[in-house]
């Protein structure tokens, strides 16, 4: 309780807070700011959902925000509906067509997105204004604020509504953030690739997260339409999508709070702006704390770099202009710019990111202790290692270009081996497990897993199909402790639905899953380092997690790709154990490795390449003597 | 309806679209070298289309004024490659998008407090009036559009293939690291993508202009369709970008007149969200190889 | 001409090089070996300014070019054949070469007459190039790419060539070709730091020799004897 009270209080006190205002201040203009603070916040909240736990600019927010005023309003005009019922159709309708738009949308990423995401909003606004016989248009739409329960909403009713709905949404979001849902999202910003070899759909969690952050912006539409009763296409433009940037990285990307701070700068905004005295005031702060931000450069001789000095001339240029220019109004929009770009620039953490770095130093919250780690037995579950064929290469080709990297390989992987793949380098091993692994297709060839084709050229659905691989170049997800790491990959263990996630009942999950990748960590030595971020272990650890990782994946097949690669003395020879440990569980090792001494010690049956093409394949000490393998290994001497 | 009004509308449309397709090639420049596209683009056909009508009220003739025009898009190309795609490049952040967005938006708010919010007329010695070919009317402003289009893409193309400097461009499209190992400077080469970039979308301004007017607001719209045109073909797809414009303008015209001139838009965005969920990387484009 | 001293260099905090020293003297061949992993390749872009040593200096020609980028040490002649090779795929045979050749050319026009004689001298000693020439680079087989990159850095009249495992990924036959073109720069006088995993083809044509092992240079000498030193047999000849 006393954990808990620590981490939430300072939110129990927020609301609190918030909620009591109406007992104290009637004055309906402040009311009124107060209530667009939470409808705000709620909109930004959910733009922050692709913004800052995807990392995606997306412009269609404010088309969200339409289309859920829109509906909202509609149902209650034409439909006679009720408060709640319409929020919850604004709601659906946009969580809907948010996943509509993100299945083509989120293939891409970057450009291509913000591109579609624009056009989007821009489609939706042509709508808006054209289908008149609905909308009525430019010429506007009145809509009356029904009564909640038969009973009439005033001002502050009104407002302790919006309140409880952003308490509501806040919640939803920090209850996803905290599951299985929260880490995948880390994870897929730090490794795409690795997110999807550990079979956690990165596709799939993008799509369902930019139609869960719309729908949020759908109910902020619906809330929006009951505050101000009246709708005009104009309002949800390009511009007011501008604006909604501006306020998430101000207030701080991927934190809740940062929505609400964000929100209450918009809200403030315009007032800013109409008072000339307020408004030099806050130019004069800005340039100020740009001018900190040289002063803060003069140490580490940043100083004169143009980085550091653009916010200073976009804050000076602010600046002159408070005192030069008599309507501010008119160059709204050059104010909004120079604003922006300072806070993008100069500050791209937002206040909160910036608070928060304080507050971490300031107050250490003990992580909740882990749970004792489960059976080893019940995690990996012993496999049969009948040595019949489990992976199996037919004439296997991947060309790129003119080279060909892999050019007829077959080989076949026998349950419960340990298969080594060695050969020079360039000699195509790592595009053969590149391709096996599904990162490529095959230009030609088959791939059977149990005599069942695997999928080609998917390491999600690869990885579904009981095949789990380690990366040549690390590919950890360096935000996320090791524990995290390793529970991101787990499979079978999350099962539960998202709206119930929203509910925060993934809690029973997580403890089961934190006790499973315990048992992981403690097979290849790491327990202790669990709540570690990857990216301060250690070079050889990381390689260590990484097998950890795999595992989670509790697959038929483990493919190591060079495992040893950079490792010290002492750790390769921890390398071996682990690997022994694995085998001994009757999983199938594919292991691409350089280091003869540890092939040797390892592998049942070690295949060579070279040039894309199988030289010789039988046991280590064999294959050593091929006069093949030697000239392909030592060069030709001529 | 009669087909005779059907194929003047197409064709109408279709020179319009070469402006869109001219556009998009000018995105297509700064995509190859850095990957990075100039969101504020259609504030920069703006203002440097306000520029060039300034230099004629100025009294500079018409023929004088287009290369005077051409050089400061380019200019302001290579501000928004400085303030904008080098500068969040150089906090290694992805802010570029943002950060081309915002220099978009305070030249914008600068064109509305110098220029005014008034659409102007754009003065040209080209007549305005049309000739009839295979029984479309064709007018010499269209004429001047397509000239103009292909003249300059020519150009580049042209500066692409036969110079060691457009080879070197192409060097750094292909792979960046390797050109620098031939002594090409990568910053140098996407300072003169942008400065490109720039350039053809200011030519694209003073084409349309005369058609359009100049106005703050006159290239949001083309822009949104020069983003559809480059992302339909492919953001790497060299003159796929012209089949695409033309066909996009042709449909936006039946598109105004089927379902009323307010629809125009649709056609574009509607073809961007299929070409995204059917070709993500474009009808003419082709797919990058992942690397781990 | 060229000289590295305590260098320190890796990728994103984690450093792969700690301390490395070595000198390449004018027209001599230097081979830099050692197992994978043990930062050859590393070295060699360090060098080259395609990352940037965070402790250390390299010296091209008595000036300090560390803190460079790799356009400009380029430019003042160092060519990097890269490992992977790294050709312009897009691009055609004979436009490569002469991109190769950039730092000395005219920017705008005339510069393929300025690059005849180089090109002619490239294509003497590729015949296959030649052949090729109009082709685009990327339909190339593995062997021909490398032989391009070759052909590329020479292009450049380049004071120090660094070649980066010139024999990878190529069938043995093509191996022996690229050693015995290896051999020919050596007796045209060119000054090359070799990077190669086949440690004994290596030897065989250096001058002198440096073994890598994790991140510094652990033994170095005359090939013959190296060839000679039971580490180095022990690592890669048993």
């Amino acid at each position: 309780m006393k954990r808990f009270l620590l981490i939430r209080g300072a939110e129990l006190i927020a609301l609190l807070v918030l909620a009591a205002i109406p007992l104290f201040i009637t004055n309906p203009f402040a009311l009124g700011l107060l209530t667009l603070l939470a409808i705000y916040g709620i909109l930004l909240i959910g733009l922050d959902v692709t913004v800052g736990y995807l990392g995606q600019v997306n412009l269609a927010q404010a088309a969200f925000l339409g289309i859920g005023a829109y509906t909202s309003g509609l149902l209650v005009m034409s439909g006679g509906w009720g408060i709640l019922p319409s929020l919850a159709v604004a709601f659906l309708i946009c969580l809907a067509l948010g996943a509509l738009l993100a299945l083509p949308a989120l293939r891409l990423e970057g450009p291509q997105f913000a591109l579609a995401t624009l056009s989007f909003g821009a489609l939706a606004v042509t709508v808006l204004n054209e289908w008149e016989d609905l909308t009525l248009g430019a010429q506007g739409l009145s809509v009356n604020r029904p009564a909640l329960f038969g009973h009439a909403l005033d001002a502050a009713w009104f407002y302790w509504l919006c309140i409880a709905l952003l308490a509501l949404v806040w919640m939803g979001m920090r209850n996803l953030l905290s599951s299985q849902w929260g880490r995948a999202f880390e994870a897929l910003r730090d490794s795409p690739i690795a997110t999807d070899a550990m079979g956690v759909g990165t596709y799939r969690h993008k799509v369902i997260a930019f139609a869960f952050g719309s729908a949020l912006g759908g109910l902020a539409g619906g809330l929006y339409t009951f505050n101000f009763q009246y709708l005009q296409p104009q309002s949800f433009t390009y511009e007011l999508m501008v604006i909604l940037l501006l306020g998430v990285v101000l207030g701080g990307r991927k934190s809740l709070w940062g929505a609400v701070v964000g929100a209450a700068f918009i809200v403030l905004l315009p007032n800013l702006l109409s008072n000339p005295t307020l408004f030099r005031v806050f130019s004069i702060i800005g340039l100020l704390i740009a001018l900190l931000g040289v002063v803060q450069g003069l140490k580490d001789k940043s100083a004169f770099k143009f980085q550091t000095l653009a916010p200073v001339i976009a804050m000076a240029m602010l600046v002159v202009g408070s005192f030069t220019v008599e309507h501010t109004e008119d160059w709204r929009k050059a104010i909004f710019a120079l604003m922006l770009f300072s806070v993008v620039v100069g500050l791209p953490e937002g206040l909160m990111g910036f608070a928060g770095k304080l507050l971490t130093r300031l107050f250490r919250v003990p992580g909740a202790p882990l749970p004792p780690a489960s059976n080893l037995d019940d995690v990996l579950p012993m496999q049969n290692a009948d040595g019949s064929t489990l992976l199996e290469l037919k004439d296997l080709k991947r060309h790129f270009g003119g080279v060909r990297a892999v050019d007829g390989v077959s080989m076949q992987v026998k349950a419960g081996t340990v298969h080594g793949l060695i050969g020079p380098n360039g000699s195509g091993k790592s595009t053969a497990v590149n391709v096996i692994s599904g990162l490529y297709t095959p230009t030609s060839g088959q791939l059977l897993l149990d005599g069942k084709e695997l999928p080609y050229g998917s390491l999600y659905q690869v990885a579904g199909a009981g095949v789990s691989r380690t990366f040549q170049n690390l590919q950890l997800f360096g935000e996320l402790s090791a524990l995290d790491n390793v529970m991101v990959a787990l499979r079978d263990t999350y099962k539960m639905p998202w709206p119930l996630v929203l509910l925060g009942l993934s809690r029973i999950e997580e403890h089961k899953a934190q006790a499973d990748a315990l048992a992981l960590l403690q097979l290849v030595g790491l327990d202790a380092q669990a709540r570690t971020r990857a990216k301060d272990l250690t070079y050889g650890t990381q390689r260590f997690l990484e097998i950890a990782r795999a595992l989670a994946r509790k697959p038929r097949l483990l493919i190591l790709d060079e495992p040893a690669a950079g490792l010290a003395h002492p750790d390769a020879h921890q390398l071996v154990e682990i690997i022994r440990r694995i085998h001994g569980r009757g999983i199938s090792i594919v292991l691409i490795e350089h280091h003869m001494d540890v092939v040797t010690a390892l592998c049942n049956t070690v295949t060579v390449l070279d040039g894309g093409q199988v030289i010789a394949e039988g046991p280590a000490e064999e294959v050593k003597r091929n006069p093949k393998v030697v000239e392909a290994y030592l060069g030709a001497a001529a | 309806m009669d087909n005779s009004i059907l194929l003047q509308i197409c064709v109408s449309g279709a020179f319009m679209g070469l402006v869109y397709a001219l556009v998009a090639y000018g995105f297509q420049l700064t995509y190859a070298t850095s990957k990075s596209i100039n969101f504020g683009q259609g504030e920069l056909v703006m203002v440097s289309a306000f520029c060039s009508l300034t230099l004629l009220d100025l009294g500079v003739p018409y023929w004088l004024m287009v290369p005077g025009g051409l050089v400061i898009g380019a200019l302001l190309g290579l501000v928004v490659e400085r303030a904008a795609v080098r500068l969040a490049l150089e906090q290694k952040s992805e802010g570029w998008i943002l950060l081309s967005i915002i220099v978009g938006l305070f030249g914008f708010s600068l064109a509305e407090n110098i220029w005014g919010r008034d659409d102007r007329p754009f003065p040209t010695p080209i007549p305005g009036d049309s000739f009839n070919f295979l029984g479309v009317d064709i007018t010499w402003l269209e004429i001047s559009v397509a000239v103009g289009v292909f003249g300059i893409m020519g150009l580049v193309e042209l500066f692409k293939r036969r110079t060691l400097l457009g080879k070197a461009f192409e060097a750094v499209s292909a792979d960046r690291d390797a050109a620098e190992l031939m002594g090409i400077s990568a910053t140098q080469t996407v300072m003169l993508s942008y400065g490109l970039s720039g350039m053809v979308a200011a030519l694209a301004g003073i084409l349309i202009s005369p058609i359009t007017t100049v106005g703050p607001t006159m290239a949001m719209v083309l822009v949104l369709k020069a983003f559809s045109v480059a992302v339909v073909a492919g953001l790497n797809s060299g003159f796929g970008v012209v089949l695409v414009g033309l066909v996009l303008g042709s449909l936006e015209g039946l598109a105004s007149i089927y379902f009323g001139s307010g629809w125009r838009e649709a056609p574009g965005l509607i073809l961007l969200i299929m070409a995204l969920a059917l070709r993500p990387n474009g009808i003419f484009g082709q797919a990058t190889i992942r690397k781990v | 001409m060229l000289k590295v001293e305590n260098l320190y260099a890796g990728y994103g905090g984690a450093e792969v090089l700690n301390g490395v020293n070595l000198e390449v003297k004018q027209g001599t061949l230097v081979a830099l070996i050692g197992a994978n992993g043990a930062g050859k390749t590393t070295t060699m872009r360090a060098i080259s300014g395609m990352i940037r040593p965070s402790k250390g200096k390299v010296t091209l020609e008595g000036s300090e070019v560390e803190s460079y980028s790799a356009s400009r040490i380029a430019r003042l002649g160092l060519a990097h054949s890269p490992e992977g090779r790294k050709v312009f795929g897009p691009l055609s045979v004979e436009d490569n070469l002469l991109l190769g050749a950039y730092r000395r050319l005219p920017r705008f026009f005339g510069f393929h007459s300025a690059a005849q004689e180089e090109l002619d001298k490239v294509y003497a000693l590729f015949p296959r190039l030649k052949e090729r020439r109009t082709q685009h680079a990327g339909t190339l087989s593995g062997g021909e790419q490398q032989m391009l990159a070759i052909g590329r850095a020479l292009m450049a009249q380049p004071k120090v060539m660094l070649l980066d495992e010139p024999s990878m990924g190529l069938a043995p036959v093509i191996v022996q070709e690229v050693f015995a073109i290896i051999r020919r720069l050596k007796e045209a006088g060119i000054t090359l730091l070799l990077v190669e995993q086949f440690a004994k083809s290596a030897l065989e044509v250096a001058d002198y020799a440096y073994v890598m092992e994790r991140g510094k240079i652990a033994v170095e000498g005359v090939p013959a004897e190296l060839q000679k030193d039971e580490r180095v047999i022990a690592a890669y000849l048993g």
